[in-house]
């Protein structure tokens, strides 16, 4: 009885994952991302102009989408959207379908701030979805200064009044801004530059968390906040009053893109699609849905106007892995520099 | 017997296995993992190195190691000052009481100590209660800033290990034979020195194990720190989370859990050999 009870555990431990639904018929749509990246009315849409049944198949994490591509060897889905680092990879593995652009009369339609990225610097394979942007956001009513940029955050008057997301490499990346470096700097000894900078801005730091930070904002604990996208607009939703600051050092942000897999069954389907989510009207009611910010210059009118970014900005960075010598650094500068915020 | 024996040794097997699997497995994981170099990007490579432990060397890592203990000090000795006192009384209540006692000291354990934890924040913040009643009754004009503060996070520690410390003081005060101090006030010693001389010493076991039970879990007790600290102290159990999250850097933090481990071993070694001592136990 023993034994088979144990010979049932091991079976149990060894059932694969549930099958990937495989589209053999045209007429389908296999869309592979994370859950909830569509409004339901947009997916209808499409089934009702093209005819083309989606079906949504969702990951976790990146690395689940890449792990699965790989094994199907870039078939069995048709469009995926992940974010930018795994994309690097993908495009690497030649996982991905060089786009036809012809086929994609909407394709100028996509801002050129979030294109030309490190993973497809010429556009190549991917369009991309919606960004997140970490910002500046504080009270003006309670802070005496008028913030344009990082460099703002070292003033004097705002002695402990600052909540930081506790992120090492997006602070040390801003610290980088704030000097005119990358946020990938890669050089040891001018990271341990940032390091010195970022531990005078210490005094000014009321906390550092990651979970809810706009609560200390809306609470009154900290008059300035250094937030997440999603914790930008939670924030604004709460207290419309609120300053967001697009930094005039420049952006660090994250984008989210959507490509075609090498050997998807329906490419004529993912091109349709594609298409069909440039078009302003549907663009605008996809990012109004996710709550990440426009990638789409034509939707930018018709989104929620928090959700663009100004013209102003012109330039941006995301945060990529760097060596482990630089890593190391931008850990010691972070702890270094948690230690002095007491 | 030998049928009883052997039928033991297949009872006590799963124990075994579960013990060396899910305990001693880590652990060497952990150890070897120490030794070895983090990868460029994401992963661990499997060179041995000593670099991970050089590390903590570094005055930043250290200072960590320093500022967790005196953390642990600081909330121990006032963890001490508190609870000594109330397991000792709460051992000389009736019957009755004590069971009233018990459960308003254990009726807080039924919610998540996180979930308290968020409630000192409402207690402490800027619109909070605390600074509302000091207002009330004049005692200050602007609101105190002591949330995300060093007295915070000591209050937070408070407030989680305390029970640890009355309980074993409790339970030892609850053993003490009361008519040792009755013989000592006899035969003419004051109420001060009665106590010291007997019941003191007599609790003394107690007091040390809730000194163990709430110095060693303080050491590694982070939580707090973020939540009530805002981050703002680098604790050692902080670091090590941090290095394996976001830090990226696994041998480093398998390093640091090590040094970690055996300083704590270290305490508990101590703390056996003081208890040894027979005096201690009141039957030298």
């Amino acid at each position: 009885m023993k034994k088979l009870l144990a010979a049932a555990l091991c079976a149990a431990l060894a059932v694969p994952a549930a099958a990937v639904p495989v589209s053999a018929d045209s007429e389908e749509l296999v869309l592979f991302t994370w859950e909830s990246m569509f409004p339901q009315e947009v997916l209808d849409g499409f089934e009702e102009e093209t005819g083309i049944k989606i079906i949504y198949s969702n990951f976790d994490t990146d690395e689940t989408m890449l792990e699965k591509l790989s094994m199907a060897e870039g078939g069995d889905y048709d469009i995926v959207i992940a974010d930018d680092y795994i994309l690097e990879s993908v495009i690497q593995e030649g996982l991905a379908e060089k786009l036809d652009t012809s086929k994609l009369s909407g394709f100028e339609n996509i801002n050129p701030l979030y294109q030309g990225q490190f993973y497809d610097p010429d556009d190549a394979y991917t369009v991309p979805y919606g960004a997140g942007i970490p910002l500046i956001v504080y009270d003006p009513e309670m802070v005496d200064i008028e913030i344009k940029g990082y460099n703002d955050l070292w003033d004097e008057s705002l002695e402990d009044s600052i909540a930081l997301t506790a992120n090492y490499r997006v602070i040390n990346g801003i610290t980088n801004l704030a000097l005119g470096k990358s946020m990938n700097e890669e050089d040891v000894d001018s990271i341990a530059e940032t390091g010195e900078k970022l531990l005078e801005l210490a005094p000014n730091v009321r906390l550092i968390q990651d979970d809810n930070t706009q609560n200390s904002l809306l609470n009154g604990e900290a008059s300035v906040a250094f937030l997440y996208t999603s914790q930008v607009m939670a924030a604004l939703a709460e207290n419309p009053d609120l300053e967001v600051v697009y930094p005039e050092e420049g952006l660090g942000f994250g984008i989210m893109g959507m490509f075609i897999p090498s050997q998807a069954p329906n490419k004529d389907g993912a091109y349709q699609f594609m298409d069909y989510i440039l078009q302003p009207e549907v663009a605008a009611q996809c990012f109004d849905y996710i709550g990440y910010y426009c990638t789409n210059k034509a939707a930018d009118e018709l989104v929620n106007p928090d959700l663009v970014v100004p013209d102003s900005v012109t330039s941006g960075e995301i945060v990529q892995n760097v060596s482990a010598e630089a890593n190391d650094q931008y850990n010691k500068n972070w702890t270094e520099f948690r230690a002095a915020c007491d | 017997m030998r049928r009883r024996g052997s039928s033991a040794v297949w009872m006590i097997l799963p124990l075994y296995l579960f013990t060396l699997i899910f305990v001693a497995g880590p652990l060497i994981y952990m150890v070897a993992l120490s030794f070895s170099q983090s990868a460029d990007g994401f992963g661990v490579e499997w060179a041995f190195t000593l670099e991970n432990y050089k590390k903590i060397l570094d005055p930043v890592y250290l200072q960590t190691f320093a500022e967790s203990f005196q953390l642990a000090l600081t909330s121990t000795a006032a963890i001490c000052l508190i609870g000594y006192p109330f397991g000792y009384f709460m051992a000389k209540l009736s019957d009755g009481w004590k069971k009233k006692a018990m459960l308003a000291l254990m009726l807080p354990f039924w919610v998540n100590s996180l979930i308290r934890l968020y409630g000192w924040i409402i207690i402490l913040q800027n619109k909070g209660v605390l600074n509302f009643i000091l207002k009330k009754l004049g005692i200050i004009e602007k609101p105190l800033r002591i949330l995300y503060s060093y007295p915070a996070i000591v209050v937070g520690m408070i407030y989680v290990l305390l029970p640890f410390m009355i309980l074993s003081v409790y339970s030892s005060a609850e053993k003490l034979d009361w008519s040792l101090v009755e013989a000592a006030r006899d035969l003419g010693a004051s109420k001060a020195r009665a106590f010291w001389t007997v019941s003191f010493k007599l609790t003394l076991p107690g007091l040390l194990s809730g000194i163990i039970l709430t110095f060693i879990p303080s050491m590694g007790l982070f939580f707090i720190a973020d939540i009530l600290g805002g981050n703002k102290i680098v604790l050692v159990g902080s670091l090590i989370q941090e290095q394996m999250t976001r830090g990226n850097n696994w041998p480093f933090a398998a390093a640091l859990a090590v040094v970690l481990m055996l300083l704590t071993t270290i305490m508990i070694v101590l703390y056996r050999r003081i208890t040894n001592v027979k005096e201690l136990e009141g039957i030298g």
